[in-house]
């Protein structure tokens, strides 16, 4: 029985790193496997010490005799243990958690990044269950519903106390069928109802459009298997419509993050040379650095470049964003950023349940605690404030009706120009376009330039 | 296709832990020492065990801050009570002792119960005019967070010893109300409890009210005094209304006690235990008996109605043909017993559990009122007017309860009950 363990303990660390950084974002409700290349090396038997003393363990299975012998009402014994598991995991962090196998395996099939469902991402916020949001272009955006938006109930059931897996699990369903989320909203006189027709929900996570003199715009909603390969794709479409290629912008708001990988990756697209994150855990094998890898950024390696963030940029968009601030390669716009800098690791166990523990932290080139701080933008500006003779609710009401016209601007083909309608409605847009017209601009300390 | 930067460092390779073998070995041989026998116990036994040391292995390993192998263990344990009932708690060493002292004379208190319900902290009841009352606290809250701090791992036990302390003593707390978008951040200043448990009215219609807040040592007394005024009126009165909603606090005798003012030596409950050998049944006593015929009786219960409430409610719509009406109840009626761990830490667990006199399980299930109250828009209603403010007679549960009794239904509904178990 001890080999065997030994055995499935490969499996998992193995498998962990397989499906390690999908939870790099705040909870994301879908990820994709990643084939993180680790070289295998061994390493030397006592880097650890002793995780529990055999006096403790003693005491805990002493009460779980207890609990066989005395409790009023039997109990499985796997019961006993999960709660146990789940005790333990609680007085860690809270993007650590417990997954039973159930849990686990729901997991798994997120993680193959093609799903029928709604579109939504969503979380517990302050244990709520709260759309983090809905991803563009699928029926819960053009449904209307709203970044922030609380889900009371869903299909008649109110989520009070659900876990967030039970949530996704209702929420999906087979393609054609129909859900009614009731959502609460400020604004909202009192809960609305919303029917929504599930759907295959493919992942894009790359959009792009174009400014008729020159500039692209690009838009990551999350970082996922295909990210880095979308984005590659539209740059090199780009190179060839733009000619010059006069400036780029790179959209990172309310992008919740996604893969550590990938975020490396996207990060290597700008930069020929130097370090983009490193990540420090207590046990050494946590301990990265990621460098760009020269001769990768051919396509637009000078091409100047304004990143736009906001509070809703985390994790593995605050990776970019902060490499590409510290590098000097792009001016950082917009709002702070979320500030989750931990990543988490998915650790199967051999029973088929799973600990989703945080493993490592992120720092910036120039060892910013991302957890702590959040990334700050080169220059500050704030999303346009809502004119003070329109409703919350209509104004609302406006931005549903154009999502559903599809006037939203990456609603659009790629290669039609944004007009200057468009940009107005956007300020942080139109600050970066008018940046990238008059550039360099002086808050840059220095001029973009590849570095050695 | 580009290619990842090259790791500095990785392991793939789990590193070789010549502890865990020991650790694992260990826990055979605890198997085999207290889950007897072990050789014979099924094989799912050993592999939880192993499940659970894998577990911590890796949270001891691989977390990313080093944890307190102590507060892991007892984390654990909290989460392992916590998984059985609200009323099943983790003790440490510190907290049996005081345990083992005995129930000690609470200066000041916030007037709340509280349990925890699937790791969250909830309000299961808010006793009338205490100190959380004021501060509108309502029952169904879930508290988020003391004094600006998160609430986590929490047992009962603990979250009730939070919100005791000296008078005056200030706690602020953050709830989450079902319909509000916001958490509420309220203060509660402690306080002694008012004295009476007890109180009573007469409504129109020649009805009597009568209210438990909470039952306590004191609760038998008063009810017997109110009863006694009951019985003195002329013409007689057509009937009362117990309202037990909202009351989750009292201790089993203090029910039996209090039941028994109705029911003479009627059977008030079954406690059963793991094997029927310890089942036992609490009858009452019969100089208790007030009435010798007890009047129409419609007893209001909800969500908040538990333990001792929940044994009152039970035993009289068994053995008097009261009618429960309201909302299902909570379901929270054990008997507890401690016991100590070999490092001085305890469990305090759930070892018997109440039963109606009819046979019919309240732990875990609760009871199902055979009228259900009137349309949840109306009891929110209710909510808003806050119950402080209102009288009895101005809510609409008790005036539903006062039409039942005037019509005769209440008999009506009673002779068909019971929502036994073997209708449900």
């Amino acid at each position: 029985m001890v080999r065997k363990s030994w055995r499935w303990s490969g499996v998992a660390l193995v498998l962990g790193l397989g499906l390690g950084w999908m939870f790099a974002g705040p909870p994301a409700v879908f990820g994709q496997n990643s084939n993180l290349p680790a070289s295998p090396r061994s390493m030397p038997a006592s880097l650890f010490p002793s995780p529990v003393s055999d006096a403790k363990l003693k005491v805990f299975a002493q009460a779980l005799a207890l609990i066989e012998e005395q409790y009023a009402d039997p109990k499985p014994t796997k019961d006993l243990v999960y709660g146990a598991i789940q005790g333990a995991v609680g007085t860690l962090d809270p993007h650590s958690s417990f997954m039973t196998p159930e849990e686990f395996r729901e997991l798994q099939i997120e993680t193959k990044g093609k799903f029928s469902g709604i579109g939504i991402e969503i979380t517990l916020k302050d244990r709520i269950l709260t759309v983090v949001s809905p991803i563009e272009g699928t029926p819960a955006y053009q449904a209307g519903l709203k970044s922030g938006d609380q889900i009371v109930k869903i299909n008649g059931a109110p989520t009070k106390n659900i876990t967030l897996m039970e949530a996704v699990k209702q929420i999906r369903g087979p393609k054609g069928s129909k859900v009614t989320l009731t959502i609460n909203r400020e604004g909202f006189p009192k809960p609305r109802d919303f029917a929504i027709t599930r759907q295959i929900i493919p992942i894009r996570s790359v959009k792009a459009r174009i400014l008729n003199d020159g500039i692209g715009y690009i838009r990551l909603t999350n970082f996922q298997d295909q990210t880095d390969n979308d984005l590659q794709a539209y740059l090199k479409k780009m190179k060839q419509r733009l000619v010059p290629f006069k400036g780029l912008i790179l959209d990172l708001r309310n992008d919740p993050g996604g893969l550590l990988e990938q975020a490396v990756r996207v990060s290597d697209e700008f930069l020929s040379t130097g370090l983009i994150v490193y990540t420090e855990g207590r046990n050494r094998s946590q301990n990265m650095r990621f460098y760009a890898r020269a001769g990768q950024e051919g396509k637009v390696a000078n091409v100047p470049m304004v990143v736009l963030i906001n509070e809703g940029s985390a994790s593995a968009s605050e990776i970019v964003a902060g490499a590409l601030k510290d590098q000097k390669r792009a001016l950082v716009m917009g709002t702070k950023s979320f500030g989750k800098g931990s990543v988490q690791t998915i650790i199967p166990l051999e029973d088929g349940s799973a600990l989703r523990l945080t493993t490592a932290q992120y720092f910036t080139p120039s060892g910013v605690n991302i957890n702590e701080k959040g990334i700050q933008p080169d220059v500050v500006v704030e999303e346009k404030k809502p004119p003070a003779d329109k409703s919350l609710q209509k104004l609302r009401d406006e931005i549903i009706t154009r999502h559903i016209r599809r006037e939203g601007i990456t609603d659009k083909p790629w290669n039609q120009p944004i007009t200057p309608a468009e940009l107005e409605k956007d300020l942080q847009l139109q600050r970066a376009v008018e940046v990238l017209r008059h550039w360099p601009p002086k808050n840059l300390a220095q001029r973009p330039a590849p570095q050695k | 296709m580009k290619h990842l930067p090259v790791l500095k460092t990785s392991g793939r390779a789990r590193p070789r832990s010549p502890r865990r073998v020991g650790v694992i070995l260990l826990a055979v041989g605890l198997m085999a020492y207290f889950l007897l026998p072990a050789w014979a116990a099924p094989e799912s036994k050993y592999d939880s065990l192993r499940l659970y040391t894998e577990a911590l292995l890796e949270v001891s390993q691989k977390y990313v801050w080093p944890k307190q192998e102590e507060e892991l263990i007892y984390g654990s344990l909290r989460g392992m009570m916590n998984s059985l009932d609200p009323d099943s708690s983790f003790l440490t060493a510190k907290e049996y002792q005081e345990y083992l002292q005995g129930a000690k004379e609470i200066p000041a208190e916030a007037g709340v119960v509280l349990v925890v319900k699937k790791n969250l902290l909830t309000v299961a009841s808010v006793i009338d005019d205490g100190p959380a009352a004021r501060a509108g606290l309502e029952p169904g809250d879930h508290i988020i967070k003391l004094d600006g701090h998160m609430l986590r791992n929490l047992t009962t036990q603990e979250a009730n010893r939070r919100f005791q302390g000296a008078p005056n003593t200030k706690l602020k707390v953050q709830v989450l109300r079902n319909g509000e978008v916001k958490p509420l951040d309220l203060t509660i200043t402690l306080q002694p409890l008012s004295l009476n448990t007890v109180t009573a009215q007469h409504l129109e219609q020649n009805v009597a009210y009568i209210r438990i807040r909470y039952f306590n040592r004191e609760t038998p007394g008063e009810l017997t005094t109110a009863l006694k005024n009951i019985k003195k009126q002329q013409p007689p009165v057509k009937g009362i209304v117990l309202d037990l909603r909202n009351n989750a606090r009292g201790a089993m005798e203090d029910a039996v006690r209090s039941a028994s003012l109705l029911l003479g030596n009627q059977k008030v409950l079954l406690a059963k235990g793991r094997s029927t050998k310890t089942e036992e049944s609490y009858p009452g006593k019969d100089r208790d008996l007030i009435f010798k015929t007890v009047p129409p009786l419609v007893v209001l219960v909800d969500e908040g109605t538990a333990r001792a409430a929940e044994i009152m409610a039970g035993a009289l719509r068994d053995q008097a043909r009261a009618t429960l009406l309201g909302v299902k109840t909570l379901g929270l009626c054990g008997l507890t017993k401690a016991f100590p761990l070999e490092d001085g830490s305890a469990l305090v667990m759930t070892v018997s559990e109440c039963y109606t006199p009819k046979g019919e399980k309240i732990q875990g299930k609760g009871l199902e009122p055979q009228v259900p109250a009137k349309t949840a828009e109306e009891a929110k209603a209710k909510d808003k007017t806050s119950s402080k403010e209102m009288t009895p007679a101005q809510d609409p549960w008790v005036k539903q309860a006062v039409d039942l009794l005037t019509s005769g239904k209440s008999k009506q509904v009673a002779q068909k009950e019971p929502a036994s178990p073997g209708t449900r």
